[in-house]
C-alpha cells in the first residue's frame, strides 16, 4: 500500500518546497525583467557583485529562518552582527592576531544566543520582547568597546598585509573567479541546510514551531532546542559582522542596522511560514536572491532609494498574502473534492 | 402551582456518525430545580445546548414561556430568556464585574460609555442576589466561585428565566457550595427554572426538586426527587448490558513492573498510590475531571510533582520531564491528540520518528533515513493507518487514524510501561477494536499498560483491573470479574464530605 513516489516527485513534495520554487520562479522572472531594461544586470561583474551583496542576507536569512521555524522572532540579529564588526575591529585595532579577534567576537555573540534562548526557552519571554531587549543591549555593547566612536583602520593594529588578508578572506578576494563572501555563506548553508533538515536537532526545531505541547510530550527539550536555534542565530550574525568589518577595514557602530528585518523578509519570501513549522533554506535562499536581485536591479534602472525599498515592501506583502491565499485555498478546496468523487 | 416555562418533545440531533439525541422529551417548570443526569455521553450537554440555539435540532418541538419556537441561535435564546453558566467560566478577566455583564450591550450617553449607570444597575442586580462584590472589581482577581456568581448576575441582567447550570461546583469549595446554593434559593423564589447538571449526586437532596435521567441519548424517566433513592438513579442511569464485543486475552499475571507511591500534584492528584503488573491492563475509571489525566501527566513529568515515587522494575526512577520518563521506559498517548499528541503541520514521518529519534539518529545526530523509513512503514502497516504515504500531513488524516499515529509513535520503541489517556475517543468501532487489539499486544509482551477512559463498558471489558478515581483520589479497586457499572459509578462519585449539614 505504500508505493514508493519516485526521486524527483519525492522532492517536489518535500514539505516547503513549494514555497521555495514559487520564489526560485518570481527570481528568474525578475531577474530577466531587469536584464532586458539594462542588459548590464547580466554581466559577469554584477552577477558576482550580486552574489557577494546576496550573500549577508542569506546568512540573516538563515539565522531568522532557523528562529521562524521554532515559531519565534530574533529581532537581535542586526546588533549582534554590529556588535561582531565592532569587537572584531576594535581588538584588531589593538593588534590583537586576526584568528584571536575572531574567536574572542564569535565566543561573545554566542552569549547573546544562549542569553536569548534561556530568556524564551526557559523563562518563557515572549520573544519579540526579549529579542528586542537584547537588541538594545547588543548595540549598546557595540558602542562600549570603542568608547562610543568608530574604529579606525584595523590596519592601524596589525599592519597592512594582516589587514589586507581579512579583508580579502570576508570580501575582496575571489576564489575560482566568485568572491569569497559567497564561498563562506553557501558552505554555512550547506551546513546549515543539512543540520536542518538531516539530524535530530533539525527535527527538534520544526516539533516545536508545530506544536510546542506535542513536541514536549515527545520527549523534545524546549530549552534546548531554542537554546541551539537562537545559538544558529547569534553564529550568522557574527559571520556578517565579519564580512561587514573586511568590508569596510574598520568597525562602524550602526553596521548590521535592521538586518534582523531583512532576514524575516528573506524566509518569508521563500516559504518560511512567521508562524512556525514549516519552511526550507531552500527557499530563504531563493528569497535573499530576489531580495538583492530587487535591490541591484531596482539600482541598475536607477530607481531612487525611496523606490526601492516601497517595491521591496510590496514584494514582502504579496509573497505573504500569496502563501495565506494559497493555504486558505487548499483548506476550502479539500471537501469540495471529496464530495465530487462520492457523487461520481 | 407553577407554571411549565420550558417544553421540549421529540428532540433529535445527529452528527455524523452518531445519534447524540433520540426522541428526548424535557420539560421545566417556573420555580424549581431540576436535575439533568446521566453518565459522560448521555447527551445532557447536547440537548441543553439545542435549548440554549448552540445547536439546532434535527427533529422535535421547543417550546418556551408556551411559545414555539423553529431554529433558534444563541441570541435569540438570549432574548427569549435561557442563559447558560458553563462548566468553563466565559469571563474577560481584564475587565470589571460590571463591564463583564454588560458586555456587548454596553449602556451609552451620546458616544461615551455610561460606567455610572452600568455600575448602579449592576450593583442592584448583586443586590438582589444578595451577592457583596463591588461591580468596579476586576474579575480576574475573584476566586472562581464569585466569577460564578458574576455569570449568574449577568444572566439575571440580561432577564433570564431559565438558568442552565453545567457542573456549577467542580470548582467550589464547601463554603462556597453553600453560597452558591443560597442563591439557587433566591432564583427559585423569583420563579426561575433552573436546569441543574452534576455527576455529585450526593448534593442533589440539598437544592434539587426533580430529576431527569438520560442514557445513551434517550430519555429514560423524570420524577420528583423525594420519591427515588440515589442507588435507584444509579441504575437508571447505567442500566443496560453492554453490547459491544472486547477482544480480551488472557494472559499470566506476572511479576510487578511499576509502582507509583504518594504521587501528589497540585488539587487534581492527591496521595496517589498503584501498581501495575506484567501481562494485565489496569482501566482507570471515573468521571470526567476525577484526575486520571492530571496523574497521567504527573507521571510522565509533564507536570511537576510534588512529593511521591515512581518505581520502575523494583528502583526508584527520577522523572523530572517527559524525557526522562521516556529513557527510563515509560510513555504516554495523551488524551487530546490536536493539543498534545501530534504536530499536525508536519508529515506522519516525522510525528512518527519524533519521540524515537535517539535510536533512528546516529552518534552523531544524524537521521538515519533507511531506518526511518523502514519504522514508519512498519508502524504505519502494524496499525493498518490509512495514508496513501508518510509524507502526507497528520493534520489531513481522519480522526482515527490520526490516533493511530499519536499510539503507534509510542509502539515504534521498547517501553516497560505504556499509558494511554482515552485512546478509543472520537473514533469509530473498527478503529477502536484495533487499538484493543494493540493494547492486547503488549499486554502479551509483558509490558504494563495503564488505560484510562472514561467508557465504562469499554474498561470493564478490556481491562484486568480497574482502578476509580473520584476528585483526584483513588476510591476503590476491583477486579474485572467483581466489578458492575453500579460498583464503578458508585465509587467514581464518591466525593469528600464537602456540605455542612
Amino acid at each position: 500500500m505504500n508505493t514508493k513516489p519516485n526521486p524527483i516527485k519525492r522532492i517536489l513534495n518535500t514539505r516547503g518546497m513549494g514555497g521555495a520554487l514559487t520564489a526560485f520562479a518570481g527570481l528568474i522572472v525578475i531577474y530577466i525583467a531587469f536584464g532586458i531594461i539594462n542588459p548590464t544586470v547580466f554581466s559577469g561583474q554584477n552577477i558576482m557583485n550580486l552574489l557577494r551583496s546576496m550573500s549577508k542576507y542569506l546568512l540573516i536569512g538563515i539565522g531568522q529562518s532557523y528562529i521562524l521555524i521554532t515559531g519565534n522572532i530574533d529581532l537581535s540579529i542586526g546588533s549582534v552582527a554590529g556588535m561582531s564588526a565592532m569587537i572584531s575591529a576594535t581588538l584588531m585595532t589593538m593588534g590583537v592576531h586576526p584568528i584571536a579577534a575572531i574567536l574572542i567576537t564569535l565566543a561573545c555573540c554566542l552569549v547573546i544566543g544562549v542569553l536569548n534562548g534561556l530568556l524564551v526557552g526557559k523563562w518563557q519571554l515572549p520573544p519579540f520582547i526579549a529579542t528586542l531587549g537584547t537588541m538594545f543591549v547588543a548595540r549598546g555593547v557595540a558602542y562600549i568597546v570603542n568608547g562610543n566612536r568608530n574604529t579606525d583602520a584595523i590596519a592601524s593594529g596589525i599592519g597592512k598585509e594582516a589587514a589586507d588578508t581579512f579583508g580579502n578572506f570576508f570580501y575582496y578576494g575571489s576564489t575560482l573567479g566568485i568572491y569569497n563572501t559567497f564561498w563562506i555563506a553557501i558552505a554555512l548553508f550547506v551546513v546549515f541546510f543539512f543540520l536542518l533538515s538531516g539530524t535530530r536537532t533539525g527535527r527538534h526545531i520544526y516539533a516545536i514551531g508545530s506544536n510546542v505541547d506535542a513536541a514536549k510530550l515527545s520527549g523534545v527539550s524546549v530549552l534546548a532546542t531554542t537554546t541551539k536555534a537562537y545559538l544558529v542565530s547569534a553564529f550568522c550574525s557574527c559571520v556578517v559582522g565579519l564580512i561587514l568589518c573586511g568590508q569596510a577595514g574598520m568597525g562602524n557602530m550602526e553596521a548590521g542596522n535592521m538586518y534582523e528585518m531583512y532576514g524575516v523578509a528573506a524566509g518569508v519570501i521563500g516559504g518560511v511560514s512567521p508562524l512556525g513549522g514549516t519552511g526550507i533554506l531552500l527557499g530563504t535562499l531563493a528569497g535573499a536572491a530576489v531580495w538583492q536581485t530587487l535591490e541591484n536591479g531596482l539600482n541598475m534602472i536607477g530607481a531612487q532609494v525611496g523606490i526601492q525599498r516601497l517595491v521591496i515592501g510590496i514584494i514582502v506583502v504579496v509573497a505573504v498574502f500569496l502563501d495565506v491565499v494559497v493555504r486558505n485555498g487548499a483548506h476550502k478546496k479539500k471537501p469540495a473534492k471529496t464530495g465530487a468523487a462520492k457523487t461520481n | 402551582m407553577s407554571e411549565t416555562i420550558v417544553s421540549m418533545r421529540g428532540i433529535c440531533k445527529s452528527f455524523p456518525g452518531v445519534k447524540a439525541l433520540d426522541h428526548v422529551d424535557f420539560d421545566l417548570r417556573s420555580g424549581e430545580v431540576m436535575a439533568l443526569l446521566g453518565e459522560n455521553g448521555a447527551g445532557k450537554s447536547t440537548l441543553m445546548k439545542v435549548l440554549s440555539g448552540v445547536y439546532q435540532r434535527d427533529e422535535g418541538t421547543l417550546e418556551i414561556f408556551g411559545k414555539q419556537y423553529g431554529d433558534l441561535n444563541p441570541k435569540l435564546a438570549q432574548e427569549v430568556g435561557v442563559a447558560i453558566i458553563h462548566q468553563e467560566l466565559n469571563m474577560c478577566k481584564h475587565l470589571s464585574v460590571a463591564e463583564n455583564m454588560f458586555l456587548g450591550r454596553e449602556k451609552r450617553r451620546g458616544i461615551r460609555l455610561d460606567n455610572a449607570s452600568m455600575e448602579a444597575e449592576a450593583k442592584s442586580i448583586l443586590n438582589e442576589l444578595k451577592i457583596d462584590l463591588d461591580p468596579k472589581q476586576v474579575v480576574g482577581e475573584l476566586p472562581v466561585s464569585k466569577q460564578q456568581m458574576v455569570e449568574i448576575a449577568k444572566a439575571l441582567s440580561t432577564n433570564a428565566r431559565v438558568l442552565i447550570m453545567d457542573e456549577p461546583t467542580s470548582a467550589l469549595t464547601a463554603r462556597e457550595i453553600d453560597d452558591l446554593f443560597r442563591i439557587i434559593q433566591e432564583l427559585k423564589a423569583k420563579g426561575c427554572g433552573i436546569v441543574y447538571i452534576s455527576h455529585r449526586l450526593e448534593e442533589l437532596q440539598h437544592i434539587v426538586d426533580r430529576v431527569t435521567i438520560m442514557r445513551d441519548g434517550q430519555y429514560i424517566t423524570s420524577m420528583d426527587f423525594k420519591d427515588v433513592t440515589l442507588d435507584e438513579i444509579i441504575a437508571y442511569m447505567v442500566g443496560r448490558e453492554i453490547k459491544e464485543k472486547f477482544p480480551r486475552v488472557a494472559c499470566e499475571k506476572g511479576k510487578k513492573v511499576f509502582e507509583v507511591r504518594g504521587l501528589n500534584a497540585g488539587r487534581m492528584v492527591r496521595d496517589i498510590d498503584f501498581s501495575l503488573y506484567e501481562g494485565e491492563i489496569v482501566g482507570f475509571a471515573g468521571l470526567m475531571g476525577a484526575g486520571r489525566t492530571e496523574t497521567t501527566r504527573a507521571i510522565f513529568g509533564v507536570d511537576p510533582k510534588e512529593g511521591g515515587q515512581i518505581i520502575l522494575d523494583g528502583r526508584e526512577v527520577a522523572i523530572r520531564n517527559p524525557k526522562d520518563a521516556i529513557q527510563a521506559g515509560i510513555v504516554l498517548a495523551p488524551e487530546d491528540r490536536k493539543k498534545d499528541g501530534l504536530c499536525t503541520k508536519l508529515s506522519i514521518r516525522h510525528n512518527i520518528a519524533l519521540p524515537n529519534l535517539d535510536f533512528l539518529c546516529n552518534r552523531f545526530g544524524m537521521i538515519r533515513w533507511g531506518k526511518e523509513a523502514e519504522t514508519c512503514d512498519k508502524t504505519v502497516q502494524n496499525l493498518k493507518i490509512k495514508t496513501p504515504n508518510v509524507e502526507i500531513n497528520a493534520a489531513n488524516l481522519s480522526g482515527g487514524n490520526q490516533q493511530k499515529v499519536v499510539v503507534g509513535k509510542w509502539l515504534a520503541r521498547n517501553s516497560r510501561v505504556v499509558i494511554f489517556d482515552e485512546p478509543t475517543r472520537g473514533i469509530d468501532v473498527a478503529a477502536k477494536v484495533e487499538i484493543y487489539h494493540l493494547m492486547n499486544d503488549l499486554k502479551k509482551q509483558g509490558i504494563a499498560v495503564m488505560f484510562v477512559s472514561s467508557e465504562m463498558p469499554e474498561v470493564m471489558g478490556i481491562a484486568d483491573r480497574i482502578i476509580v478515581m473520584c476528585d483526584g483520589r483513588i476510591t476503590g479497586e476491583l477486579m474485572a470479574e467483581d466489578a458492575t457499572q453500579e460498583k464503578i459509578l458508585s465509587l467514581a462519585t464518591q466525593f469528600e464530605k464537602k456540605i455542612a449539614v
